[in-house]
C-alpha cells in the first residue's frame, strides 16, 4: 500500500449535498443514460411505431376539438384566432405536464436501479423531461399545418417561441424534480398530480386569453407561474407579434427559482433515496 | 484484455471506521395519508437505523474478503457503500480501482424491457459507455446461458434466469474489484459451478473480491479472509476456518449440510 492515490474515497456529506461539481461531471458522462433511457421508454410508449406517431398527433388535437366545443358551448365567442390560441397554448400545457406526470414516478419506479448502482439520481426526472419534449416535437409541426389553414398572420416575432419552449421545459422540470424527490416521501403524491395539473390548466390562460379576463381575477397572474409563459407564448405563436418583455423575464425568475429550489431540494434527499425507495 | 493494473497485496478497499445510520419509514408505502394519520395520533412513524458501527476492514488486490452475518447484519449496506450508492455517516472508505457497481440485481430495474436493453441501461448509469458495453455483450450474454431469452421481457424471466445475467454483467466488464451479493443462490448446480470458477479465475488475475455469502462452505473454500458482522458491528475478522467456525457456533447450527450448500 502507501503509494497508491484512492481512486475514490466516501466521506459524510458536508451540509447534506454531495460535492456539486464532481455530480455535475458525473451527470453530464451519463448523458448517453438519458438518452437510451429516453428512447426506450419512448419505444414502450410506441413512439416509434406509426400508430403510436398519429395518436400522439390525434390526441392533443381531438382535446383542443373538445375543448373548442365547450367553449362554444358556454358562449364565449369563438373565431380562428381563438381556436389557434388554444390550440397552441393546449401544445405546450401539455409538455410541461407531460414532463410532470413522466417525472412524479421517475425515482421511486427506478427502485432497482437506485438499490444497485452509484449513478446521480437526478438523471431520472431529468429523463422525463427528454420524453415530454420529443412527445412534443410532433405537436410543433401540427400547429405550424392547422396555423396556415387558419391563415394566422406569420412575422419573425415567432422566434420569440424558441426561449419561451425553453424557459417551459427549465420550469417543468424543476417541479418534476421537485416531486420525483416529495414521491418517494408520499406516494400518494402521484394520485394528486392529475387534479393540480387539471386545476392548472383552468387557471392559465388557454380555454380563455389574458384580455378576456375580468379585473377582479386578474391576481392569478401573480401566483400562477404559467401565466406569463402562456401569454408571451399566445402572443408569439399565434398572433406574431413580440411578448412583453416584463412576462418573459417573470416566466424566467420562475423557471430558474423552481429549477433552482427542486435540484437543492433533491440533492439534499438523494442520499436517502436507496433507503427510502 | 486483461487491465491488471495491480500488483497482488496492494490495497484495494480501505474501510475506516465506518458507520451509518438513516431513517426509515415503517409503513411500507409511506403516503400524506398515512402520515395526516399519525400526526393526528401523535405517533412517530420513522424509526432510525444503525446499520454499520466503526466497521474497520481492507481487502487487498489478489484476495477474496468473505463476508458473513446473519440476516440484517448490514452485509448489503456495507457493499453498498462500498460500491458509492450509499454515503457514509461517519468514517471513511477509500477504493483503490473500479468496483463493479451492479449489485446482485442491477440490471432489470424495469422489468417491461428485454434483457438486452437492462443491460445496456443498467451497463450505460453505472459509467460505461455504449461501445464498452457493445464488445462485452456477445461474452455476457454466453455466460448467461439465456439464449434467445435475452431479447425477451424482464418480467417473463425466472429468479435463475435474473441472478445469472446479473452476475455475467458482474463479472464480464471485468472490473478491479468485485462485489458479489448472495447473487448466486438462485442458480441451478452447474451455474454455480461455472460461477465458482469464474471467481477463482478472477482472483488469481489479481483482482479483490469481496463474497457476501450464507454458504459457509464456499466462504470456506475460497475466501482468504473472513469478516462476520452482527447488528453493524464488525465480531471478528481473520482466517476463513477461524472466523466461520466461531460464526457456525454463534449460529448453533455446527457443521449441518444445510449451510456448506448455496454460493
Amino acid at each position: 500500500m502507501g503509494t497508491a492515490t484512492p481512486v475514490e474515497v466516501f466521506v459524510p456529506f458536508r451540509k447534506g449535498l454531495p460535492p456539486l461539481r464532481k455530480y455535475w461531471s458525473t451527470l453530464w458522462k451519463r448523458r448517453s443514460f438519458i438518452a437510451e433511457y429516453s428512447r426506450t421508454q419512448l419505444h414502450e410508449q410506441h413512439f416509434d411505431s406509426v400508430f403510436g406517431q398519429i395518436w400522439l398527433i390525434l390526441n392533443p388535437l381531438l382535446l383542443s376539438g373538445v375543448y373548442f366545443v365547450l367553449i362554444v358551448i358556454i358562449g364565449g365567442h369563438s373565431d380562428k384566432m381563438r381556436y389557434g390560441h388554444l390550440t397552441a397554448c393546449l401544445f405546450l400545457f401539455y409538455l410541461m405536464a407531460n414532463t410532470l406526470s413522466g417525472g412524479v414516478k421517475s425515482v421511486t419506479s427506478g427502485q432497482r436501479l437506485i438499490l444497485n448502482t452509484a449513478f446521480p439520481r437526478l438523471m431520472l426526472p431529468i429523463s422525463a423531461s427528454v420524453v415530454a419534449f420529443f412527445r412534443f416535437l410532433p405537436t410543433i409541426f401540427i400547429f405550424l399545418i392547422l396555423r396556415t389553414i387558419l391563415g394566422l398572420p406569420i412575422g419573425w416575432n415567432m422566434l420569440w417561441s424558441i426561449p419561451i419552449v425553453l424557459i417551459a421545459i427549465l420550469f417543468s422540470s424543476g417541479v418534476a424534480i421537485l416531486i420525483s424527490c416529495i414521491n418517494v416521501y408520499f406516494r400518494d403524491i402521484a394520485n394528486f398530480l392529475p387534479y393540480f395539473t387539471r386545476m392548472l390548466l383552468y387557471l392559465s390562460p388557454i380555454l380563455w386569453e389574458t384580455s378576456a379576463i375580468k379585473p377582479q381575477l386578474r391576481k392569478v397572474e401573480l401566483v400562477n407561474p404559467l401565466f406569463p409563459l402562456l401569454d408571451s407564448w399566445s402572443r408569439a405563436v399565434v398572433h406574431a407579434q413580440a411578448p412583453h418583455l416584463t412576462s418573459m423575464l417573470i416566466s424566467l425568475a420562475w423557471a430558474v427559482l423552481v429549477f433552482t429550489f427542486g435540484t437543492y431540494f433533491f440533492l439534499v434527499r438523494e442520499r436517502e433515496f436507496a433507503v427510502r425507495v | 484484455m486483461s487491465n491488471s493494473l495491480h500488483k497482488p497485496g496492494e490495497i484495494a478497499v480501505s474501510v475506516q471506521h465506518l458507520g451509518l445510520t438513516y431513517t426509515t419509514t415503517i409503513d411500507k408505502r409511506p403516503t400524506l395519508k398515512a402520515r395526516l394519520k399519525t400526526m393526528g395520533r401523535g405517533t412517530k412513524q420513522t424509526r432510525v437505523v444503525r446499520a454499520l458501527d466503526d466497521v474497520m476492514l481492507d481487502v487487498a488486490y489478489g484476495s477474496v474478503l468473505g463476508v458473513v452475518g446473519a440476516n440484517g447484519a448490514g452485509k448489503s449496506t456495507l457493499m453498498r457503500v462500498i460500491s458509492g450508492i450509499l454515503p457514509p455517516s461517519q468514517g471513511r472508505v477509500e477504493v483503490y480501482g473500479k468496483v463493479s457497481t451492479l449489485l446482485a440485481l442491477g440490471v432489470g430495474f424495469s422489468p417491461s424491457l428485454s434483457g438486452r436493453a437492462n443491460v445496456y441501461l443498467g451497463g450505460l448509469a453505472a459509467g460505461m459507455s455504449s461501445q464498452e458495453i457493445e464488445n462485452h455483450f456477445e461474452e455476457i450474454a454466453d455466460f448467461a446461458e439465456l439464449g434467445d431469452a435475452i431479447d425477451a421481457p424482464m418480467r417473463t424471466y425466472s429468479s435463475g434466469m435474473y441472478a445469472r445475467l446479473a452476475f455475467s454483467v458482474a463479472v464480464t466488464v471485468r472490473p478491479d474489484i468485485l462485489i458479489v451479493d448472495e447473487a448466486l443462490s438462485t442458480g441451478d448446480a452447474r451455474f454455480k459451478e461455472k460461477s465458482l470458477e469464474k471467481i477463482k479465475e478472477l482472483r488469481s488475475d489479481a483482482r479483490a473480491l469481496i463474497l457476501v455469502s450464507h454458504a459457509l462452505g464456499t466462504v470456506r473454500d475460497i475466501c482468504n479472509e473472513v469478516a462476520w458482522l452482527h447488528k453493524g458491528k464488525l465480531i471478528q475478522r481473520g482466517k476463513p476456518d477461524e472466523v466461520v467456525d466461531a460464526y457456525a457456533s454463534f449460529l448453533q447450527v455446527g457443521k449441518s449440510a444445510a449451510i456448506n450448500e448455496d454460493v
